[in-house]
């Protein structure tokens, strides 16, 4: 018995191991995603935004207005056009993200305490870049705003010190909790690698069941009499081992050597993990069961994989997907594992939210096997 | 005395076409029952039955007392070698044996007798995919087949085209089978085979007729002899 066992699981962790093409995207393939992500995001953040300001005023008040923006968080003026012709060039060719153009008679307007207007115009072909500009010249808007507030009320009479408490009697202070400097890194770098590794552990559990029956060995196993449960099982195990392996090294250099926060425990990470693990694998295995041949299963794995990151909310929250959307994704194991995965890196949530989820995945593997199993039969009873 | 196999108004259908048509017959310990035919009457699929890989439409078929719908302890007892290539592939001849073995259950000193008998020795760390000729894999394919010292074997087209060194080695092999005991079952499609057999079933228009193994001989003559007119 355990014999068969052990057989079966040498032999496939054999066959995955020899089959190189399969073995370099396992091993190699999240790992490389990984290091080239924590390249891209090696800035953390998005800062030096290019700016254009286009002084038409050319006031001691429109000299302030440029020279916050000069001194602005994460902007970094490139040109000082003349017109707003040349802005909207600058910002057509991409030389430019921002574009501010400070009117003629500001410093009148503001000095005469009258309405002023300052355009800010963003590119938002990026959104990241769009996001960000707009945060950075909110901070400066906000503070020239209240300067000119300031400037009114003492203007009307009021003693300097009242007119700043005036303004700063409410104060908003902003604080991100869990990734307090905003890094984009610690946000996406994981998530990206692991979404790689999730769509090639889906590619090799869609070959369980119909990588088998493809081949003409399948009548050696027939024919030996072994139960196709024992069968199933056993390569199952060495699969989950095997994703299960090929993570490890994924969260070694994303947590040790590149520091990404990590909230939860190592344990419950890897138990999270693991719990997943079973999830995808069985419903891999699914898709092996409905197809009859490796190609289209692994075809229609790779349908399921690649937008499932997407769907998973992690990127675009669930809850700005429209309604009828959101069980859909629900559905899936992988916005399970990628909606935990960001509350055990940000937050450690703790054993009683963590094990609903567990739970879940147990359950989706419960049913997905239980459905391959059933695929399988129908599938074989059909070629009687 | 019991039959080894016990056929009964076997039926095969695949969609709208029928493949054996109400087959019925006994195979005795000990016999060794050749399954001839021409290409495409239906011996590959009837030892696929047999061997319990693929399914029957209808009847009844008994193997070593067991109905093969409801049970396959049968197949503990059982040695297949398949007209098609169907070791695995991505293993060498010694891990073909070894796995094979494992499947079945079979002692591991069986792999070393199976090894010495198949002249397999200097091949054991070949993959089975580079070996020479079809006489090497089908030695091979024997050995993994017999691994588990069974009581029924089934051979389809095991000698067919093979380098005369390894039909000489094969043959051998199946004549101490079944010296020691054995029941065979062997699909060939060269009727000079049929001297070997005790009975020759013929398969012919999804029928089967039995035959020793002379009148199936002179059946083939009278045959030749009428369609050469």
């Amino acid at each position: 018995m355990i014999k068969q066992s052990l057989a079966i699981m040498k032999r496939e962790l054999f066959y995955m191991w020899r089959d190189k093409g399969m073995r370099n995207i396992m091993l190699f393939g999240p790992l490389l995603g990984l290091l080239l992500f924590a390249g891209v995001y090696s800035y953390q953040r998005v800062g030096d935004i290019p700016t254009a300001i286009v002084d038409l005023d050319h006031s001691s008040a429109s000299r302030q207005v440029v020279m916050g923006l000069e001194n602005a968080k994460d902007l970094k003026v490139v040109a000082y056009p003349e017109t707003y012709d040349e802005l909207e060039k600058l910002i057509h060719k991409g030389d430019a993200i921002v574009g501010i153009v400070i009117p003629e008679n500001y410093g009148k307007d503001v000095d005469l305490r009258r309405q002023t207007k300052i355009a800010v115009m963003i590119d938002g072909t990026n959104m990241a870049y769009a996001t960000n500009a707009t945060t950075a010249v909110l901070t400066v808007t906000r503070t020239l705003g209240a300067e000119a507030g300031i400037k009114t009320l003492i203007a009307q009479g009021i003693e300097p010190d009242q007119a700043k408490e005036a303004y700063q009697s409410i104060e908003f202070r902003e604080e991100a909790w869990f990734n307090p400097t905003l890094n984009y890194a610690y946000f996406l770098v994981l998530a990206f690698a692991l979404n790689m590794w999730q769509q090639f552990s889906t590619l090799a559990s869609c070959m369980n069941v119909v990588g088998e029956k493809g081949f003409g060995s399948w009548i050696q196993i027939k024919a030996s009499g072994i139960s196709r449960l024992k069968l199933f099982f056993n390569k199952s195990l060495v699969h989950i081992f095997v994703i299960m392996l090929i993570v490890l090294p994924i969260y070694f250099f994303a947590f040790v050597v590149f520091k990404l926060p990590l909230a939860s425990s190592w344990s419950m990470l890897l138990l999270f993990t693991f719990a997943f693990a079973v999830a995808l694998h069985s419903l891999g295995t699914l898709m092996s069961s409905i197809f009859s041949n490796a190609i289209n299963a692994s075809r229609f794995g790779m349908v399921v994989a690649l937008p499932s990151f997407v769907i998973s909310g992690f990127t675009w929250p669930l809850e700005a997907m429209p309604q009828w959307f959101q069980p859909i994704a629900w559905i899936l194991p992988q916005t399970w594992f990628f909606q935990g995965i960001n509350y055990l890196s940000f937050k450690n949530p703790g054993w009683e939210f963590i094990s609903h989820y567990l739970l879940i995945l147990g359950l989706m593997a419960v049913l997905f096997y239980s459905l391959a199993a059933l695929a399988a039969r129908l599938r074989e009873k059909a070629f009687r | 005395m019991e039959p080894i196999i016990r056929v009964d108004h076997l039926v095969q259908k695949m969609g709208r076409k029928t493949f054996l048509n109400d087959l019925s017959f006994e195979v005795m310990p000990g016999e060794c029952f050749g399954v001839f035919g021409t290409r495409g009457t239906g011996k590959t699929t009837l030892v696929h039955i047999l061997a319990g890989v693929d399914r029957f439409t209808s009847g009844e078929v008994e193997i070593l007392g067991t109905n093969i719908r409801k049970s396959e302890k049968y197949k503990r007892d059982l040695g297949l070698l398949t007209q098609e290539r169907s070791l695995f592939l991505d293993m060498s001849v010694y891990e073909n044996l070894d796995f094979i073995a494992a499947l079945k259950n079979a002692p591991r000193k069986n792999i070393e007798e199976m090894i010495e008998r198949f002249e397999l020795r200097e091949l054991l760390k070949e993959p089975i995919t580079v070996l020479d000729t079809i006489g090497t894999y089908q030695r091979l394919a024997l050995a993994c087949a017999l691994v588990n010292q069974p009581k029924l074997l089934i051979v389809d087209e095991v000698i067919k085209d093979i380098d005369l060194y390894s039909r000489r080695l094969i043959i051998k092999e199946l004549k101490q089978y079944l010296a020691d005991g054995g029941t065979l079952v062997c699909a060939f499609s060269n009727i000079a085979m049929s001297h070997y057999m005790t009975r020759v079933g013929w398969l012919e228009n999804m029928k089967m007729i039995i035959y020793t193994s002379e009148t199936a001989l002179a059946e083939w003559k009278k045959q030749e002899e009428l369609y050469t007119e």
